[in-house]
């Protein structure tokens, strides 16, 4: 059977990753929509050393022609077979400027840390603010058994010449169920980038040095990076859920050596609650 | 300093979160629209399905909480019945739009101290207790084709028989099994009706179809003459399809 709160909840689009929630068949006029608010902790930029805190608005819903909105990301489930998922996807890539990247959510950042220290060491500062773009691309998902989901995406258009293309892998241990009205499903993954994506989000051009103080740096594509994490679901009531996210980032490759990164490895951490409508 | 910015997250959360949980009876519910997306399933399935009934069964955390009379009550702003839970508690779930778009609640009529609930796919009962062993076996291979379209993991499984499940408290289960002109008792075991069924202590019989003649030209021969059935003398609760 489908595990139940198999959904991929708007949550865990902190990281702007493509999401696709599992084939959800509802009678033909119907709709089934979350809608929440929680707050979120993430690094300011990818690869940045300090965190901020933001609120996080949380939104999915799913239409039964196969239509579906999740966080950042809409597209539409094409496949009638409930063990493999397809269709087209778009996803809004937020935006980086000196302050950091995100605006995903909308959210009032809360910097974590001494702004004075912090701006002293912001290595955006002098680098061209990347614009928020929409990418297109499709999904492909592949249900191993009911609980264990192959996901994978390829998405087009990042970056301010619309030329940055990432391809996610991931796989997904659906809906663990702990106790009645508890959840927990857990998902393990790696984004693969072409040379454009990086150069535009970890690279650093000859003018962008001079006004940076970055060494230049020309990254090539590849795994930009690996990913882990575990998401917890919290039934309060039939039409109230906590949703509770932490996923580990790891940036590899030629990504981890870019002058713009100060700490590989980080945690993303969000908790929202959301309404079933 | 991430640390902190962590621990802020996630205590502003939890905190407030303790404080939504005002609600009667924790766990003592299950939404329609959840219930309604694991059962649909089968609905949609296009393949042979004839010889099969599907059923939503409720899993007590407890043994033996369910008991005679038990129900699950359906609740939405316009819609409301009840659904009575049968021996091994389980029930035919109305696919209903109004109670979807309501977001329906299913709760039990009486405390189970947690549930879940499960669809169960067995094979279609009969009135007069006879059934055919090419029927079974039809019956086997049809929900095996579900199970396959429903589950890749089971693409690799082979029907191998048939259990049949008895009430615990009804009277003894004789099957017996007519090969031609000779019927012998199968032999009764006590175990769970489904994979997962917290209740493993249900008298339970089990015809594995390798259990027919091992020659199959005199099986030929005895299924020309008589066909081969299995006969139950008292009503099973399922007939249950077996895979590996």
């Amino acid at each position: 059977m489908k595990p139940f709160f198999a959904l991929a909840l708007a949550a865990a689009s902190t990281a702007a990753s493509a999401q696709t929630p599992a084939t959800n068949p509802m009678p033909d006029g119907s709709r089934d929509m979350y809608a929440g608010l929680g707050v979120v902790s993430r690094p300011r930029y990818e690869g940045a050393d300090n965190h901020k805190v933001s609120a996080l608005p949380l939104l999915q819903v799913q239409w039964s022609n196969g239509l579906f909105i999740s966080g950042m990301s809409a597209g539409m489930h094409l496949s009638n077979r409930p063990t493999v998922e397809y269709g087209p996807l778009l996803t809004i890539h937020p935006n980086r400027d000196e302050s950091g990247s995100g605006q995903i959510v909308d959210g009032v950042g809360i910097n974590v840390g001494p702004v004075t220290a912090m701006r002293a060491q912001n290595r955006l500062v002098g680098m061209e603010d990347v614009s928020t773009r929409l990418e297109g691309g499709a999904f492909f998902n592949y249900y191993l058994a009911p609980e264990w989901r192959l996901t994978s995406s390829v998405l087009f258009g990042a970056g301010n010449d619309r030329d940055g293309a990432r391809m996610e892998i991931g796989v997904q241990r659906l809906a663990l169920q702990l106790a009645p009205q508890h959840t927990v499903s857990f998902n393990a993954g790696a984004t693969i980038v072409n040379a454009d994506y990086n150069r535009a989000y970890f690279g650093v051009t000859e003018t962008e040095a001079l006004y940076s103080g970055n060494p230049p740096y020309r990254p090539g594509g590849g795994i930009k990076d690996v990913k882990i994490g575990a998401r917890w679901n919290w039934a309060l009531s039939p039409s109230w859920m906590l949703v509770t996210n932490v996923q580990a980032t790891r940036l590899v490759g030629q990504v981890r050596h870019s002058p713009l990164v100060e700490r590989p490895t980080n945690v993303t951490v969000s908790a929202a609650f959301a309404y079933r409508f | 300093m991430m640390r902190r910015a962590h621990l802020t997250a996630c205590v502003t959360l939890m905190l407030t979160a303790g404080m939504a949980v005002a609600q009667p009876r924790a766990g003592e519910w299950v939404n329609y629209r959840d219930a309604y997306r694991a059962m649909v399933l089968f609905d949609k399935y296009g393949g042979p399905k004839n010889l099969l009934n599907n059923h939503l069964q409720v899993l007590p955390r407890a043994r033996g909480a369910l008991g005679q009379g038990a129900q699950l009550l359906m609740k939405g702003k316009t819609v409301q019945t009840s659904l009575p839970l049968d021996g091994l508690g389980r029930t035919t779930l109305p696919l209903l739009k109004a109670a979807y778009d309501e977001n329906a609640v299913l709760t039990p009529n009486r405390a189970l101290g947690g549930f879940t609930v499960r669809p169960r796919v067995s094979l279609a009962l009969r009135a007069d207790g006879a059934y055919e062993v090419a029927e079974l076996r039809a019956a086997c291979e049809q929900a095996l084709g579900y199970a396959r379209y429903a589950d890749n993991s089971a693409r690799g499984q082979q029907c191998v028989g048939v259990r049949l499940v008895f009430p615990r408290d009804g009277e003894a289960a004789a099957v017996h099994l007519r090969l031609g002109g000779t019927a012998t008792v199968l032999p009764q075991a006590r175990g769970a009706a489904f994979a997962g069924d917290v209740d493993d202590d249900l008298p339970t019989v089990t015809y594995r179809f390798a259990q027919a003649p091992a020659q199959a030209s005199l099986h030929l021969v005895m299924s020309r003459l008589a066909p081969s059935q299995v006969l139950t003398y008292n009503a099973p609760l399922a007939i249950v399809p077996l895979f590996e």
